[in-house]
């Protein structure tokens, strides 16, 4: 490996022989308390800030509940499939798939407008995880698989 | 996830959450937020020990503050984290549920 390989920039080399990791739900609701564990070794691992660190939590319990609560309809029993990898020093990448009939947690019918300030409607209950997804996450992809649903999130990591 | 709440001068009820208001989290105050909120006119709501707010917790801090202002109450929110607050800012939930660090202008805000 080249001391330029933008891969491994600035990163040690223990770090840069870390395999990928990966996480597999059953779609159930409770499964979710299953990806605090996971988060924070790899929070650990990767030095996150906890700032970056909250904002991953939230996005992955919003991501992952759409998933089961949308994507699956409930339904028990479905895989969600959640892969970690460090980009680069600067990135972590979370890659959500499932099996899930089309959905698309960006689409536009997924993003309510806001209701006017000063309204009771802005405690609808619903309406706000898109919202929280685009604000604090880097960026967000989604792509519509043959089999499945493929959510990707990345998030900038300041060091 | 704990709960606890407190009856101060003045009318007020106040609710402080400590730990974790995930999903999990949330199952656990959601009966006891919904129960307080049918009894409440002023209600406070300490966040000051919530280390985790996602959208799911948001939830059981909207259906009972909706409750209260249904029937004509005031609700304000009291001492979140600087990372729990910006969820809230960014429901855009705080143009009804007023956000405060000082104690005493929170008590202030529900006269």
């Amino acid at each position: 490996m080249s001391a330029c390989d933008p891969l491994a920039a600035c990163m040690p080399i223990e770090d840069t022989l870390q395999p990928a990791s990966r996480l597999i739900l059953e779609s159930r609701l409770s499964e979710i308390d299953l990806l605090w564990p996971w988060l924070e070794s790899l929070a650990a691992r990767y030095a996150v800030p906890p700032d970056t660190s909250f904002a991953i939590q939230l996005c992955l319990e919003e991501a992952v509940s759409n998933t089961i609560r949308h994507g699956y309809r409930g339904q028990p029993g479905y895989p969600v499939t959640i892969d970690f990898s460090p980009a680069n020093v600067n990135e972590l990448v979370f890659v959500i798939e499932d099996q899930a009939p089309p959905f698309d947690p960006l689409g536009d019918r997924a993003v309510p407008p806001m209701p006017a300030a000063g309204s009771i409607d802005r405690l609808e209950p619903g309406g706000h995880g898109i919202r929280l997804l685009r604000k604090f996450a880097g960026s967000l992809d989604y792509k519509r698989l043959s089999t499945g649903n493929r959510l990707t999130l990345r998030f900038a990591v300041a060091h | 996830m704990q709960i606890t709440t407190e009856e101060m001068d003045g009318g007020i009820n106040k609710v402080a959450l400590d730990g974790r208001l995930d999903i999990a989290g949330a199952a656990i105050v959601d009966l006891k937020m919904n129960v307080i909120a049918g009894q409440s006119k002023k209600l406070l709501i300490d966040l000051k020990n919530v280390s985790f707010l996602g959208s799911m917790g948001l939830r059981s801090i909207v259906l009972p503050a909706r409750a209260v202002l249904g029937h004509g109450g005031k609700v304000v929110l009291f001492g979140p984290t600087e990372m729990v607050e910006s969820v809230i800012k960014t429901s855009g939930i705080d143009s009804l549920l007023p956000v405060h660090h000082d104690l005493a202008a929170a008590i202030a805000a529900l006269q």
